[in-house]
This record gives structure tokens, sequence and C-alpha cells, in this order.
């Protein structure tokens, strides 16, 4: 099943940060612990989600028929931070619970290099918009993978012996790097 | 209200600007960049059919029936004297993003050869598809595009059994296979429909009997 | 002249973008598998950075504090755009193997810091400065892991063959995961240079 197949790309064999290298500053920001990955996982999941759903459509509707293709980058990011601001204004109002546990994450999404990358994608690799929407659901949910498994990987080193020469951030890319290469065992996955 | 008014005015009018100076950018480059593409069309044209003389463009008459294979252009190739087959450029979904492939079909409904046009895989795995320098024959010096030279599209072309798959990189093997079967069969397909290169009961004949034929491709 | 000398040196080690204030990574390992891609975004990077800081800080006046971020985000994806497109017509082969990353220099987060935090509150020629130190900071590093991972996994340097023929390329530094180790080397590399800086600047003010 063809959509399947986006979906384990995606999450396991193709991991957006672990083998695309997309995304890393948030990687590196927001893993100080579990609660905060997820928080910052799923903040990503529902923007890319709905960025996918607004951007695909004025790609293919609105800026290919007028031959606008060049204003895409434009059109995009401001897309997104739109989206982004009216998501923040909308759960402030209306669910301050939620607005309490996933606002802080969200003025941080606009500038996630992994939201813009995925609807870029959808439209150089001639998705259909369900394949679209499965895509965005696949990179989210494998990058929020890759942040617990990092942000789990963190709070063991705290109580670790680091080397003194690789203590603070070279030790985080260290283990990254261990990380990825143990994904790697996952591209046998897809026949 | 009047102070979001101008708020809305002021980045109305910086994003009017942007737009503005993109458009006259864009129409500065616009024909450089489709004469890049060309270029590198025309050199891939010719290395597949190289008595080729004229490209007649028959993008209109040829659609992918094959999900996610998408034909940017089709050409009927000839040379001084008559047809030599059609030449697809397709578009579809590799392991890294999309792949662009040129497969030019020769009328014995046999594959002239495939180049890759653009890849965008790993490094030293998937992107050795388009190394020249990167053989799945070693000893034959035949590289993994290279390989379906000659090849009928009655062949199989299952992955590691009949095609050789780049070393740990059956996605990508796999993803670029199934765009050049999808391009072939609609070429050959065409070449069938068309009347102004119907096959002679000669060809048709040699075609039939499919690898046993006595037609030799390249 | 001095203070500005000093602001272009801020972004080389010091405040290096990539090595110490850990912005602007998403682009910087994708492309240094090999130097040329490297080269080919340091230059890009550079250019959008330069030109948003001059703009920004030229109009920085007329830019409302409440809708700022649109407005950057428009200055800042004009230049991108304009860097796509003159490459796709100049430089299809280098357009190419970066992809997608060339658009997402508009969310680079070391163009919005620094657009943000220096261009929007200084004068236009300390924003130069800024962006020429910063730029030269992110180049020198992509250049200098591209060099390693290059030269390590596939024998070359900008494609010219630079290790002998019997040389076997280790696959792994041209990976993902190698990419990553390399990244984490270097940074160890710059806070021990940092440190030695640092120490040497105080043992000439006790001596």
């Amino acid at each position: 099943m063809d959509l399947i197949k986006i979906l384990l790309i995606t999450i396991l064999v193709n991991n957006i940060i672990l083998m695309r290298f997309i995304a890393l500053c948030s990687y590196i920001g927001m893993t100080n612990d579990v609660g905060q990955s997820i928080g910052m996982g799923f903040a990503v999941t529902f923007v890319t989600v709905m960025a996918t759903a607004a951007t695909w459509p004025l790609y293919h509707f609105v800026l290919a028929p007028l031959h606008l293709e060049f204003l895409q980058i434009l059109v995009f990011i401001l897309v997104i931070a739109s989206l982004v601001q009216l998501v923040e204004f909308y759960l402030k109002k209306n669910i301050p619970g939620l607005y309490a546990a996933m606002g802080i994450y969200l003025p941080l999404i606009t500038t996630n290099c992994a939201i813009l990358a995925v609807t870029f994608e959808n439209i150089s690799n001639n998705y259909t918009f369900i394949q679209s929407i499965v895509y965005a659901v696949g990179v989210s949910l494998g990058y929020l993978l890759a942040m617990i498994l990092l942000a789990g990987v963190r709070s063991r080193m705290r109580t670790s012996p680091v080397p003194k020469f690789l203590q603070g951030t070279p030790i985080l890319f260290i283990a990254t790097s261990l990380i990825g290469m143990a994904f790697m065992g996952f591209s046998g996955l897809i026949k | 209200m009047k102070g979001n008014m101008k708020l809305g005015l002021v980045l109305a009018m910086f994003a009017a600007v942007g737009c503005a100076s993109l458009a006259v950018v864009y129409s500065i480059t616009e024909s450089a960049i489709a004469a890049q593409s060309q270029k590198a069309l025309n050199a891939s044209l010719q290395e597949i059919f190289p008595d080729a003389v004229s490209f007649e463009d028959i993008t209109a008459t040829l659609s992918s029936n094959v999900q996610g294979v998408k034909f940017e252009q089709a050409f009927l190739v000839k040379s001084a004297q008559a047809s030599l087959g059609v030449a697809v450029k397709a578009t579809g979904s590799s392991y890294g993003g999309p792949a662009k492939l040129l497969v030019g079909v020769a009328l014995n409904r046999s594959i002239a050869g495939v180049r890759v046009l653009e890849l965008n895989d790993t490094a030293g795995l998937g992107m050795n598809a388009k190394n020249a320098a990167y053989y799945v024959k070693k000893a034959e010096k035949i590289t993994f595009p290279g390989q379906f030279g000659g090849k009928f599209l009655t062949d199989p072309f299952e992955v590691k059994k009949d095609v050789v798959a780049i070393t740990a990189s059956t996605i990508t093997s796999r993803s670029l296979t199934v765009i050049i079967k999808a391009a072939a069969d609609a070429a050959a397909t065409w070449l069938e429909t068309s009347t102004t290169t119907a096959a002679t009961p000669a060809e048709q004949a040699a075609s039939a009997s499919g690898a046993a034929g006595t037609t030799g491709g390249k | 002249m001095k203070s500005l000398w000093k602001v272009f040196k801020q972004g080389i080690i010091f405040e290096n973008p990539l090595l110490m204030l850990m912005i602007g990574l998403c682009s910087a390992l994708a492309v240094t598998s090999n130097v040329s891609n490297g080269i080919g975004m340091g230059l890009a990077m550079t250019f959008v950075l330069l030109f948003s800081e001059i703009f920004i800080s030229l109009f920085r006046k007329l830019i409302p504090n409440s809708v700022r971020m649109p407005i950057f985000l428009i200055i800042i994806g004009a230049f991108t755009t304009i860097v796509d497109l003159v490459m796709k017509a100049y430089f299809p082969e280098l357009s190419k193997s970066m992809g997608v990353f060339i658009p997402l220099i508009v969310v680079n987060c070391i163009i919005m810091g620094r657009v943000e935090a220096f261009a929007y509150k200084q004068k236009v020629l300390p924003a130069i400065f800024d962006s020429f130190g910063m730029g030269l900071g992110y180049t020198w590093v992509l250049i200098g892991i591209a060099a390693f991972r290059e030269l390590l996994g596939n024998g070359t340097f900008a494609g010219m063959q630079v290790m002998p023929a019997t040389y076997q390329p280790i696959l792994f530094f041209i990976l993902p995961p190698g990419g990553f180790l390399v990244f984490g080397l270097f940074i160890a590399f710059n806070i021990w240079l940092k440190g030695r800086m640092q120490k040497s600047a105080a043992a000439k003010e006790n001596a």
C-alpha cells in the first residue's frame, strides 16, 4: 500500500532529523526533557498538517495556473507564519488549557525547517492531496520519535561521566550519530 | 481600528514591493533557466539517439497511467531519413526526493537508452545511479541506467532478478525502474498507435516474439 | 572603526553561529557532504543575510514593531527567492544538488536571529559588518566540515581527486551519522580554541 510505504519511509527509513538533518535547531534546543519533546512534537504535527492542507491547494489551484511559481517561497512562509499566529490566537481565547501546555512552542515553529521542507516536498514529489497529508503526518511522527529518543538519552547523560572536552553540545551530536547509525538498519524495511 | 488598518497597509506595501521585485528578477532569469534545462535535455537526447537530427514535440499525446509518474515532455526522434523512436522525460519520486529521467525507446520496442537527469538520493548510495563511474556490472563496465539499453519491453523488469540493483540502494533502484518502465511502456504504446511510425509486418513479428527477436538492440 | 572590527570578529569564533550559538544548523550539515555545496551554501546564506540586514536596518524606522515578523519574512523571503532564481539560471547543477535547502534559507535561524537582534536596532554600517562576520563564521565551518567529510569519505576535494588511488573511501563520513560525528568534534575543537584564546588574553592582561 502506497500510503503505508510513505509512512514507513518518513518515520524510520529516511527520518527527517537523523537522516536528513532538518529541524536541528529545535532538536538541540527542545529536548531538555521528554515532556518538552512530546509537546514540541505534537505542535509540529498539528501545524505541519494544517500547513499542508493550506499550501497544497494554494500551489496547485492558484500559483501554478497563474505561472506564479516563483512566489512559492514568499507565499508558503507567510501562510505558515499566519497559520501559527491564528492557531495561537484561537487557542489563547478558546482552549486556554491547551494554550498553556502548547503555546510556548508555537512562535518557535514558524522557523522550523521541517514544516517548510514538507510543504515544498509535497509539490516537488508530485504528491496527491491525500499523499501530502500522509507525508506530513509521517514526517512529523518521525520528528517526534527522534526528539523523544534524544531527550531520553540526554537525561541519562546528565549522570554519566562525559569527557571534559565533549561536554555540552559535542556529546549530543555524537549521541545523535549513534542513534542515526541504528536507524540506518531500517533501510531494509521497504521491499 | 485605524491603527490596525495602518499596520495592514504597511504590510501590504512591503508585500507588494517584494512581489514586484521578484517578478522583475524572474523575468530576467526566466529565459536563462529554461535554456539551462534545454541544454541538459538536448545533450542527453543526442547521447541516446546519436543519429538524431530533429525532435518533434509529442507531449500532448502521451500520458502516464502509473501513479506518481508524470511525463514532462515527450519527443518523436527523427534522423534525416526516418523516425528513430520516442524519448520521454519522466519524473517520479525516489528515496530522497523527485527523480527525473530521460527514457528513449527505439522502433523495435526496445529501450534505446536511459539517462538520469535529476536525482536527490543519498550520496555514495542511491546517487550512484547518476554516477558515470559507478558500475553495477563491473566486468562489462555497465552503469545502472546503462543496463537498460537494448532491453525489450516484453522482458521482465524485476529488480534484483532481471535488473541489477545498486548496492545497498534497493529503494532507489526500484523507484527508478518503475519510472523507466512507465515511460518506456507509454512510449511503446504511442509508437504502436501512431500512424506515422506503425511497425511494418516484419517488425511486428519480430517484436511479438520478444526476446528471441533477431533485431538487435544497443 | 575599532568597534566595527569587533562586531565583525565576534561572528567568526567567539559567537560563531553554528558552533557556539547553535543556530542555522538545518542547512549546515546537509550541504557539507562535499566542498562545492559547502561553499555554495555559505555564499548563498551570506548574500541573503547581508541584504536582509541592510534593508531591514535601512527601513527600521518604517517597520512597525507589532508586524515586524511578517515584514522580516517578506524581505528575507524575497532575497532567498532571488538567490534561488539566480542559481537555477546560472548554476543549475549546484542548485539541483542543494535541492530544498536553498528555499530553507528563509527559515534559517541565523538570518532571523541577527535581523531581530541586530539589524532592527542598529545603523546600516554595523549591520553590514555583522552580516559579513556571521557569514564568514558560517562559511568557514561549512568548508571545514565539508573538507573533512569529502576527503575521508570520497577521497576528493571539491571534486578533484586528492587522496591516492589506492585509498578506500570511508563511506561513513558522507552518510548522515558521519556528518553528526564530524560536527560534534568540530564543536569540541571550537570550544577548546575559545578557551585557549580567552586564557592567553587573560594572561596578557596579567603580565
